[in-house]
């Protein structure tokens, strides 16, 4: 019962974690789909790699005015955007992984997955796609 | 031993490079330097400056009259050259009171390959791992406060402690309902500096009559577990590591003549922590034991141990405030000496005051004198307590 209960809570946490926003990658990656337990191990650097092998390139919005997407990438990651940086820095500074790239507004972050194999970001639900793909998540 | 004119002409040539570049503000996407269809480099890099000042002693240099021998610079690349395969290093230059000297050394130097998240190699200079902060302790933007207990991250010992020439296998194991495991196993050598940590402190131990002329590249071997917890944010971890054998070459002038003693030693230590990010909060907590086995007949064994809680709050995006307390002891046969146990009450306030400017102000009360280094510049030393403020700033990118 507490089981199911639990299960109906992660679930219901899912789905209002990416109520209002969409995640995108470039078009080099092979995946249609992600579940947001996949989507944690990337943001929480323990995926790396694309099931190909291509890297991950995580982009984030560097300031912060998009509510939705700050709080999308707080309940995937665990983090909020304070912690989320300096987690981050701690595994760029040890050798142990790259930093995700930080830019400045929603058209130059879609304009950047778009140029980058590998990339993925989380983006407003109703941003222009050009270039990149949709990410359906589980 | 470097002249102050030298010293001072590598630190402004270190300062102004990563100055510059931090002006630049060089990003990844921008730099496509195997071409445009070749992988990006990323680049990363920060320099720190800081002020240290005590009411008594001198502690981390000549704090007593106020020190800014408290500086550290560092430069990272990283790319993917092949698929699961990545190419990282990191140059780095530190002075910290007279270890450091500003010496340019290859902080890391490796190339990983990650076969799946369960399995991963890497090889070449890697940082170690060891608790929360072993592998960036010199990394100021990474933390709250400028000095962490320095029972466990003694930043003049980063030449012994942080990095080693050799091998780790790492991964991620899930462990479904019960979060995941994390585990990092490495071997190595490890190369102490003579303007290391290591060997200021064994040449203020030596008698007036005895040399350091040298300290051996040593063997060592050990392991890092994190258990990821199914709480968000919550994990702990264990580490654990040996040196087999540590030595350091002395020579002491005796009438008539001269000895060099036997200074092998086995030295262990493990390392217990806890850390929570609850949101804008950060807990820690963390026990180390460090064992020193010597091998010559009649010397003693020497345990010390090191623990410390603390938190730190992020008000808002330019304002955080933390604060540690934490005891060293560096003879636990002896908890009642000041002259070996070190405890000090610290707080701090960290202002963000550009994405890639922050400044730091601290202040710590201290009790003892375990981790002054006994040299000429502390003849004295009783349980009185005393003040020593940090500053420091750092620009990063």
């Amino acid at each position: 019962m507490v089981l199911a209960w639990v299960l109906l809570l992660g679930g219901a946490l899912q789905a209002a974690a990416l109520d209002g926003v969409i995640i995108i990658v470039n078009k080099s990656v092979t995946v249609d789909s992600i579940s947001v337990a996949a989507l944690k191990d990337i943001y929480t650097g323990r995926t790396t790699y694309w099931p190909d092998g291509q890297g991950v390139d995580i982009a984030v919005l560097d300031d912060q005015i998009i509510d939705k997407t700050d709080t999308a990438l707080e309940e995937i990651s665990g983090m909020d955007t304070s912690h989320f940086k300096t987690f981050w820095q701690r595994i760029v500074f040890s050798g142990r992984g790259q930093q995700p790239d930080r830019i400045g507004d929603v058209p130059s972050l879609v304009a950047f997955v778009a140029s980058n194999k590998g990339a993925i970001a989380i983006v407003p639900a109703d941003a222009d796609l050009k270039g990149v793909k949709k990410l359906e998540v589980k | 031993m470097k002249t102050t004119k030298d010293k001072t002409i590598k630190r402004l040539a270190i300062v102004l490079v990563l100055a510059a570049i931090t002006g630049a503000r060089l990003q990844a996407a921008d730099l496509k330097l195997f071409g445009t269809n070749g992988p990006p480099v990323d680049f990363h890099g920060f320099v720190s400056q800081g002020f240290l000042y005590s009411s008594a002693y001198n502690y981390l240099g000549d704090s007593s009259h106020g020190s800014f021998k408290f500086t550290e610079a560092g430069l990272n690349a990283s790319f993917n050259p092949l698929p699961r395969t990545r190419i990282a290093a990191q140059a780095f230059s530190y002075d910290v009171d007279d270890a450091g000297q500003y010496d340019l050394v290859l902080d890391y130097a490796l190339v990983e390959y990650t076969f799946n998240d369960y399995f991963g190699v890497r090889a070449g200079r890697i940082r170690r791992p060891q608790g929360i902060y072993n592998d960036i302790q010199d990394v100021d933007v990474a933390r709250t406060f400028v000095l962490l207990p320095q029972g466990i991250y003694d930043a003049r010992w980063r030449d012994f402690y942080v990095s080693l020439d050799g091998g780790e296998f790492f991964g991620t194991i899930p462990l479904k309902q019960a979060g995941s495991l994390s585990y990092e196993f490495y071997g190595g050598m490890i190369n102490p500096s003579l303007d290391g940590g290591a060997a200021l402190e064994i040449r203020d131990s030596l008698p007036a009559s005895g040399h350091l002329d040298s300290i051996d590249s040593a063997e060592e071997f050990g392991g890092q577990l994190w258990w990821n917890t199914p709480v968000d944010g919550l994990r702990f971890g264990a580490a654990g590591g040996v040196v087999p054998v540590f030595n350091f070459n002395t020579t002491i002038q005796i009438p008539g003549g001269s000895i060099r003693p036997n200074n092998r030693t086995e030295a262990v230590f493990q390392q217990y922590s806890g850390e929570y990010f609850w949101k804008a909060w950060t807990f820690q907590t963390e026990l180390f034991f460090k064992d020193y086995y010597p091998e010559a007949a009649g010397m003693a064994d020497m345990h010390s141990l090191t623990w410390y809680a603390g938190a730190a709050y992020r008000f808002n995006k330019w304002f955080e405030a933390g604060g540690y307390y934490t005891e060293y002891y560096g003879d636990t046969s002896q908890p009642d000496n000041s002259l070996q146990y070190q405890k000090d009450a610290a707080l701090a306030l960290r202002f963000d005051v550009t994405d890639w400017w922050i400044f730091k102000i601290e202040g710590h009360y201290i009790r003892g004198t375990g981790l002054l280094q006994e040299n000429p510049d502390n003849p004295v030393q009783n349980d009185k307590g005393w003040w020593l403020i940090a500053v420091k700033t750092t620009f990063s990118f």
